[in-house]
C-alpha cells in the first residue's frame, strides 16, 4: 500500500482542488443566477421560504411586460451612444496610439502618462465644465453630448490598448509598402488597420461597455425620457414607479445585461488578449 | 520610426483629433475645474466672483465632508483590498494545473461586464431585508434571527456597496493575475520542488514576490475605478442611511448638479483629484518595486 499512497494523496488533492474551484465560481455566480431564477418566477412565487432555485412554475410574463416604448427608446438610445463612443473613441484612439508608437519624438512618455493619469480625474469635476462647454455649444438632450462624453472618458484605455499592440506589430509589412510608394496615411489606413482588428475590437467592446453603464452624463446631459441612456432611464422612469415587483425588475436587469453579455461571449478571446497583453507587460 | 520633420502632415493628422478631444473634454475641464473652485460659480448666480479658499475652508470645517471622506476612504479601501485578495486566489486555483481554466475563467470574467445599474437593481433584492437571500441564507444558518436591515443601518449599509464593489471588481484582478501566472516560467517552480520547497513555500518565495508588482497596479486601478463610481450609491443607497454610504463621487456630484453649487463641488472635487495624485504618488514610491 505504500506504493499507492502518493497517488491517493494526488488524487484527494486533486478533488479538492476541484471542489474549491467550482464552490468558489458559483459562489461568484450567485446573484446572476437569482436574478435569471426570480426573472421567471411568478410574482407570487418570490417571496417563498425557503427560497427556490427552479420555480415550480415558469413564466416569461416578467419579460413579455418589458417590451414596452419606454424601455425601447431607452436601449436604442443606449445603443446609439455606445456605438458612436466605440466607433469615435477607437478610431481616434487608434490613430493617436499609432503615432505615439511610430513618430520618434520627445514627449511621448509624457504623453501616455497624461492619458493613463487623465483616468484619475474625477468625473464630476469635469462635468462642471462640461455641462457650461454643452450649454454654449447648443449640445445639451442631445445624442452627441453623450457620445462626446463617453470618447473623453475611455479613449486613454482605447489608446494603450492599441499602442501596446502597434509596439508589438512587425514592421516589415509596412516597410514593404512604404517601398512600394504608398503614403505612411495610406499604409496606416489600410495595411495597419486591417491588421489591427483584434485591438480595435478590444478598444471598442470596452468603451461599448464603459458606455452602457455610464449613468451621470446620462442624468446630467439628457433631459427628456426620449433622449435618455439606459442607466438615467431606468433610475429616473422604471425605479420612480418600482412597488415590490421583484420579478419583473429582474427580467428588466437581465435584458439590460443582454446586449454587453452577448458582445462578451462573442468576443471574450479577443477582448481578454487586448487587456492582458498590455498589463502584463507594463 | 518616423520622424517629424519628414512627416510633418501625418504627424498632424494623427494627433489632431485625440488633443481637440482630450485637451477640450478633459484638460480644459480640469484646469477649469480647479479655477472654479477659487469661485462662488453656479448656474443660479449671475455674476461668479472670486473667493479665495473659502470653498475649502468651508468643506473641511463641515463634519460632513470628513465623513465623506472617510465612508470613501472605508468603502474602496475595503473593496480594493477584498477584490485584490479574492481575485488573486481564484487566479491561483485556476493556476494549479486544473483543466476547464478557459471555461472557469470565462464564467468569472462575465461579472466584469454586468452592468452597474443592474447591479444596484439585482442588490436591493439580495439583500432584501424580509425576502432576500442574504437574509434567508443567514437566517437558515442560525446565524440571525430575524431580520438584519442591510439598507437601514449605518453599519450595515457600506457593507452593502462593498460587497457590490468586490463582486464586480475580482474577475478584472482574476484576469490579470492569471495572465502574470501563466508567464512564469514552469522550469522556476519545478527547479524549487526539486529543491524540495512545498507549495506554500513556492507561494510565499517565488509566486507572490513575482506577482507583486502587477498585483499592486491591479489593485490601484481599482480602487481609482472604485473612487469614480456611483451608481450604487445614488441609485441603491442613495448616499444614506443617515450619510452612511455618501461617498465623495456621490458628494460631488449633488453638490454640484441637485445644489447646483459649482464653486464647492470644484473644491470637492479638487480635493479628490489632490487626494489621489498625492496618494499614488506615495504609492508609487514606496510599494511599487522598481523594475530593472
Amino acid at each position: 500500500m505504500s506504493v499507492s499512497a502518493p497517488i491517493l494523496r494526488r488524487r484527494a488533492n486533486q478533488a479538492a482542488l476541484y471542489l474549491s474551484v467550482c464552490t468558489l465560481v458559483l459562489i461568484m455566480l450567485i446573484p446572476i443566477g437569482w436574478m435569471l431564477s426570480t426573472s421567471f418566477k411568478p410574482l407570487r412565487d418570490v417571496f417563498q421560504t425557503p427560497p427556490q432555485w427552479i420555480p415550480d412554475e415558469i413564466t416569461f410574463k416578467n419579460y413579455v411586460a418589458q417590451f414596452n416604448e419606454v424601455l425601447g427608446t431607452l436601449m436604442l438610445n443606449s445603443m446609439i451612444v455606445a456605438v458612436g463612443a466605440a466607433v469615435l473613441a477607437t478610431f481616434v484612439g487608434a490613430m493617436t496610439a499609432y503615432g505615439i508608437s511610430r513618430f520618434r519624438f520627445k514627449g511621448g512618455a509624457l504623453l501616455m502618462l497624461f492619458f493613463m493619469g487623465s483616468l484619475a480625474f474625477p468625473v464630476p469635476l469635469l462635468m462642471i465644465s462640461l455641462y457650461s462647454l454643452f450649454v454654449k455649444l447648443g449640445l445639451l438632450n442631445t445624442y452627441a453630448a453623450l457620445i462626446l462624453g463617453h470618447t473623453a472618458v475611455t479613449i486613454p484605455v482605447s489608446i494603450w490598448l492599441l499602442k501596446n499592440f502597434f509596439d508589438q506589430l512587425p514592421r516589415e509589412v509596412e516597410e514593404a509598402a512604404y517601398v512600394d510608394g504608398a503614403s505612411p496615411l495610406k499604409v496606416f489606413l489600410f495595411v495597419v488597420l486591417p491588421m489591427a482588428r483584434p485591438a480595435l475590437a478590444a478598444s471598442a467592446i470596452f468603451v461599448f461597455v464603459v458606455s452602457w453603464n455610464e449613468l451621470l452624463f446620462g442624468l446630467t446631459f439628457t433631459s427628456t425620457t426620449d433622449m435618455r441612456p439606459l442607466p438615467a432611464g431606468i433610475t429616473l422612469v422604471f425605479l420612480q414607479e418600482f412597488e415590490g415587483a421583484w420579478s419583473e425588475m429582474m427580467a428588466l436587469a437581465v435584458m439590460v445585461s443582454i446586449p454587453v453579455l452577448i458582445l462578451f461571449f462573442f468576443f471574450q478571446k479577443t477582448f481578454l488578449r487586448g487587456v492582458t497583453a498590455g498589463a502584463v507587460k507594463g | 520610426m518616423f520622424s517629424i520633420r519628414r512627416h510633418p502632415v501625418f504627424f498632424v493628422v494623427l494627433f489632431a483629433p485625440a488633443l481637440l478631444l482630450v485637451g477640450g473634454l478633459m484638460l480644459f475641464p480640469i484646469v477649469n475645474g480647479i479655477r472654479l473652485s477659487f469661485t462662488n460659480a453656479s448656474p443660479l448666480r449671475a455674476e461668479t466672483r472670486f473667493v479665495g479658499v473659502e470653498n475649502f475652508i468651508y468643506l473641511f470645517e463641515d463634519p460632513r465632508f470628513w465623513e465623506v471622506l472617510g465612508n470613501t476612504v472605508y468603502i474602496c479601501g475595503l473593496s480594493t483590498i477584498f477584490c485584490t485578495i479574492l481575485g488573486l486566489v481564484v487566479a491561483l486555483l485556476l493556476d494549479s494545473g486544473i483543466r476547464f481554466v478557459g471555461f472557469f475563467r470565462a464564467a468569472v470574467f462575465q461579472v466584469w461586464v454586468v452592468p452597474w445599474i443592474v447591479i444596484a437593481i439585482l442588490w436591493g433584492w439580495l439583500f432584501n431585508d424580509e425576502w432576500g437571500i442574504v437574509n434567508q441564507f443567514l437566517r437558515s444558518t442560525g446565524i440571525i434571527e430575524g431580520q438584519m436591515a442591510w439598507m437601514f443601518e449605518p453599519k450595515l449599509a457600506p457593507w452593502v456597496v462593498i460587497f457590490a464593489y468586490s463582486w464586480r471588481a475580482v474577475p478584472f484582478v482574476m484576469v490579470i493575475a492569471l495572465a502574470a501566472l501563466q508567464g512564469i516560467p514552469k522550469e522556476v517552480n519545478e527547479a524549487a520542488e526539486i529543491d524540495g520547497a512545498g507549495y506554500l513555500n513556492r507561494l510565499r518565495h517565488i509566486t507572490l514576490p513575482l506577482l507583486q508588482n502587477i498585483l499592486l497596479v491591479a489593485a490601484l486601478l481599482e480602487a481609482v475605478r472604485f473612487l469614480q463610481e456611483v451608481t450604487i450609491p445614488l441609485v441603491l443607497t442613495q448616499g444614506g442611511p443617515i450619510g452612511a454610504t455618501n461617498v465623495l463621487s456621490l458628494f460631488t456630484y449633488k453638490a454640484a448638479f441637485t445644489e447646483w453649487d459649482f464653486g464647492l463641488a470644484s473644491a470637492a472635487g479638487t480635493v479628490w483629484l489632490l487626494f489621489v495624485i498625492v496618494f499614488a504618488g506615495v504609492y508609487n514610491r514606496f510599494l511599487l518595486r522598481k523594475s530593472a
